[in-house]
């Protein structure tokens, strides 16, 4: 057991802490790891023997395992591999006696894992994938994290509105910049439900499939003109997930409601990565009829708000209405802020859209959408994000970083013959953030090294997340199906035949490696240079010294008498060096090359003409 | 994992035919994690387990080639084992020639307690195993066992070989009653005193013109120096009055050896002269360490 097994051991131990310290302790999983890496480490602490050492090197393997399993971004991977590789050189320090320090276990270490994953490769990329078993497992966070609500009153969205903090950011990999920046709606959540206070969300927090229900069918693979968004969003508790409300699902994970919501199977705690198509279906939400609960109203609770709307309400259709309710809008002094100040529990709306005048996304869309509802126009509050940054990585995908602070509320309304349409109250305002952002540019926010940075690393995660944590079971099924084409019963003899060549590979590899190193370079470059000479059948003789075989080798080829002294002369100088030096060593390469080249010049032409003689006498 | 043909004869070199692998425990246990890993992995749908449990399976694998390397193609051959006394562990050398660098290699001899793991570079390695001979004779160590478990740990690489050169056991040294047989030497009645001195190199003695064979350490260099000539100096032994050392008839033979043994041992160690009868034989008495093993290989043979 080598005294570097030990710290080797403890060290694993302290990344495999790291690793967890980002875990949420609410899934049953993230337990578990955390179980598992109590027992490893006390079980480290009081192992002796080797048996036991060799245990706790598994358990830490396992562990790294779980934690891949919870924590798949780049950033953790990484540590993760560190942990694995410590862990491999941990055990190999158990095993190969006293001898090697940590540097060289690393090395070897190493070693043996890179040999490894070819095969590990082979099999990855190559064995169909299973399915999960049940849907147990998977847990489900509690409480929500920063971040949309599900239920939207107007003030408690300006905590959110400074929070610089991620959110998520979407990715454009097939080609294709970022819609421009008034287009860039990304909704979540659809508030339909008011209760003249605040406004709810319909969709279910936590949606399961029925228990009896088949799995659904995995959605076809995107064709080649309609685009990918590829979603990478930060833990948020929510259920429902940012799209821009078009394209096709990617992810068996998701399915859209008929609300406009993207719900996302994967629990809301972790971060989910998901993919659409860039282009809209046609039978989307926008079409979906409304329902009663977009008319309902608790009447009375803002008389100024209803008498208001009540004169809209008279005009014929519902363009008109909206229009009135627009120029109305801009016609007053409305302004934006994040820190309008309460508003009072009786007639709120009234409070504001007739006194203060004063507020954020969320009085906007909350005042708008209850006059069009009081005016007979179908209307909810859709919440999500506004904007965001387009970045573009050195060498990478560019995508749009979005951030807390980019949170926003708007309203939808229906319109007879157009269906759901968009209205953001909020641009009507003086001061609305977005109208700043697009007069002073996209680079306002941001140009410290540190962003900049970040901003870097985001670009290599979706690089992560679109290469790697993207290749699930059907980009298998499309690479069998590359490779083999028609051929995929032939699929289990590829595998076999895979790993076989990759194992004989390794195992070349490995024995090189081991090769190379033994015994002094200056041996070794003799040895290399004695070869030579015994391909053409001179070898020295038992007892001959090296300056003898030298002159025998001279009587031979005459030619190679300078080379051949030069050599041999250096050769003792650095054997019989005090210090070798490294200046010595390459010249004694350089010579041994220079004599193995003359050999191979020098010589071979004069074999050819004695053998060519009887060739040249014919007639 | 202790079973296969046993390999006889003096040298044996190992190969496919006479080398065994299995896994070990660990490696069942390794399995075992890899299984786990891959549920995990296929539960969470999670690409890093999935190809942790891979690279886990390929490692398993990959060490199983490994493990054999360690010990495909080397030759184990005996030694010239030098005695020892029975009742202590005694080294039994091995000859060890490896075709390539072998990592973890343990030698254990039946019964007795494995050794520390050692890696050996290519080329030829005299080694020692430990045994505790059961008995004073000629003794072979019985069932030789190598194995290695390097890199990993994950299998177990076999061989086992009864080594065919025996080592020559002297009795255990007990310290006990010793029949003296009185003054073998010393100067027996009738017999002049100065035959039994004899030229040695206690003592000094005279000066004789020096002969080209002398040993330059008896030139009386002060002579020389002196102008006088080369003199090679002549030393004398002192006759000692030798004991005879036989077994005490008061003991049985087993016993009264062990003591033999021990009081030769002790005689040695002091610089002592003596000498040795058994039944059927006797020692001259003498001193150094061909007398010492002369007396001591007597006793290990002695019927």
């Amino acid at each position: 057991m080598s005294r570097a097994a030990a710290p080797l051991q403890w060290l694993t131990m302290g990344l495999l802490t790291v690793g967890l310290l980002g875990l949420s302790p609410a899934l049953s999983l993230s337990l578990l790891a955390f179980g598992l890496a109590v027992l490893t480490a006390l079980k480290l602490r009081e192992a002796r023997s080797l048996e036991e050492r060799r245990v706790v090197a598994l358990l830490q393997l396992v562990g790294a395992g779980l934690l891949a399993a919870l924590r798949p971004e780049l950033g953790p991977s990484l540590l993760q591999g560190l942990a694995i590789l410590m862990a491999l050189a941990g055990l190999l320090a158990l095993e190969l006696g006293a001898g090697p320090d940590w540097k060289a276990l690393m090395r070897r270490s190493l070693q043996v894992l890179v040999a490894a994953l070819p095969i590990a490769l082979v099999l990855f990329l190559l064995l169909p994938r299973l399915m999960p078993f049940s849907s147990l497992g998977s847990g489900h966070g509690m409480g929500a994290m920063t971040g949309l609500s599900d239920s939207m009153d107007p003030g408690s969205i300006a905590r959110l509105a400074v929070s610089r903090e991620a959110a998520a950011r979407v990715a454009f990999p097939l080609g294709g910049g970022p819609p421009p920046l008034e287009q860039r709606y990304w909704r979540v959540l659809v508030h339909e439900r008011f209760d003249g206070r605040s406004w709810r969300s319909t969709a279910p927090p936590f949606p399961r499939p029925a228990a009896g229900q088949p799995p659904a069918p995995a959605p076809t693979p995107a064709a080649p003109g309609e685009g990918i968004q590829l979603w990478l969003v930060e833990p948020s508790g929510l259920s429902a997930v940012p799209w821009s409300g078009a394209g096709r699902p990617l992810s068996p994970d998701l399915t859209p409601q008929r609300s406009g919501e993207l719900l996302n199977r994967a629990p809301g705690s972790q971060r989910r990565v998901y993919a659409l198509t860039r282009t809209a279906d046609p039978g989307d939400w926008r079409t979906e009829p409304p329902g009663p609960i977009d008319l309902v109203l608790p009447r009375g609770e803002n008389p100024r708000l209803e008498a208001l709307a009540a004169g809209w309400g008279r005009l014929g259709s519902d363009r008109e209405r909206l229009n009135a309710a627009g120029s109305w809008f801009r016609s007053q002094p409305f302004r934006y802020t994040l820190e309008p100040g309460a508003l009072p529990r009786q007639a709120p709306l009234d409070h504001f859209l007739f006194e203060t005048r004063l507020g954020f996304c969320g009085h906007y869309a909350s005042a708008f959408t209850t006059l069009m509802r009081a005016a007979g126009v179908p209307a909810r509050v859709v919440s999500g994000y506004r904007g965001g940054q387009w970045v573009q990585p050195v060498g990478g995908t560019g995508y749009v970083d979005l951030r807390q602070a980019d949170a926003h509320a708007w309203s939808e309304v229906w319109l007879q013959g157009e269906g759901w349409q968009r209205v953001d109250p909020t641009a009507w305002a003086d001061g609305d953030p977005l109208a700043t952002a697009e007069t002073s540019g996209e680079t306002a926010t941001g140009t410290a090294p540190w962003d900049w940075l970040q901003r870097q690393w985001w670009g290599l995660d979706i690089a992560w997340a679109r290469w790697w944590l993207g290749y699930d079971s059907e980009q298998q099924q499309a690479l069998v199906q590359r490779l083999l084409g028609d051929q995929r019963h032939l699929l289990g003899l590829v595998v076999l035949l895979a790993v076989a060549i990759s194992l004989a590979a390794s195992l070349g590899g490995l024995g090189w490696l081991g090769r190379r190193r033994s015994g002094d370079t200056l041996r070794l470059e003799l040895e290399h240079t004695l070869r030579a000479f015994a391909r053409h059948g001179m070898a020295p003789d038992a007892g001959e010294t090296l300056p003898v075989f030298a002159q025998r080798l001279t009587q031979r080829w005459p030619a190679l008498g300078d080379p051949l002294n030069a050599y041999v002369g250096n050769y003792q100088r650095q054997r019989f060096a005090s210090t070798p030096s490294r200046a010595g060593r390459r010249e004694t390469r350089r010579l041994g090359r220079a004599l193995r080249r003359s050999l191979r010049t020098g010589n071979l032409p004069k074999e050819a003409v004695q053998r060519g003689v009887p060739l040249n006498r014919r007639p | 994992m202790d079973f296969g043909r046993p390999q006889q004869g003096e040298r044996v070199r190992l190969r496919m035919r006479n080398l065994y692998i299995l896994p070990t425990r660990f490696g069942w246990l390794w399995l075992a994690g890899t299984v786990l890993l891959q549920v995990i992995g296929v539960q969470m749908q999670s690409n890093g387990t999935l190809l942790l449990s891979f690279l886990m399976l390929s490692l398993f694998l990959l060490t199983l080639h490994l493990t054999h390397f360690n010990l495909q193609g080397v030759e184990l051959g005996c030694g010239a084992p030098a005695p020892g006394f029975a009742g202590a562990p005694v080294a039994y050398p091995i000859q060890v020639r490896c075709p390539g660098r072998s990592e973890g290699v343990r030698l254990r001899l039946a019964g007795e307690a494995a050794g520390a793991p050692f890696s050996l570079s290519p080329g030829e390695h005299a080694l020692t195993v430990t045994w505790t001979p059961p008995g004073r004779g000629w003794h072979k160590p019985g069932l030789l066992r190598v194995q290695t478990t390097a890199p990993l740990g994950l299998f177990c690489c076999w061989s086992r070989w009864y080594p065919e050169a025996a080592q020559l056991i002297y009795p255990a040294r007990r310290a006990g009653p010793v029949r003296l047989l009185a003054g073998a030497s010393a100067p027996m009645a009738g017999e002049p005193a100065v035959a039994s001195r004899q030229d040695g190199s206690d003592d000094w003695r005279d000066l004789a013109p020096h002969r080209p064979q002398d040993s330059p350490s008896r030139l009386a260099w002060k002579l020389l120096a002196q102008g006088r000539g080369e003199y090679a100096k002549r030393f004398l032994d002192q006759p000692d009055t030798a004991p005879l050392l036989a077994p005490d008839p008061g003991v049985p033979l087993e016993v009264a050896l062990e003591h033999l043994s021990e009081r030769i041992w002790s005689y040695h160690g002091q610089g002592l002269s003596y000498g040795l009868v058994l039944s059927g034989q006797s020692i001259e008495p003498g001193r150094g360490m061909v007398h010492r093993d002369q007396c001591l290989a007597a006793l290990a043979c002695c019927r």
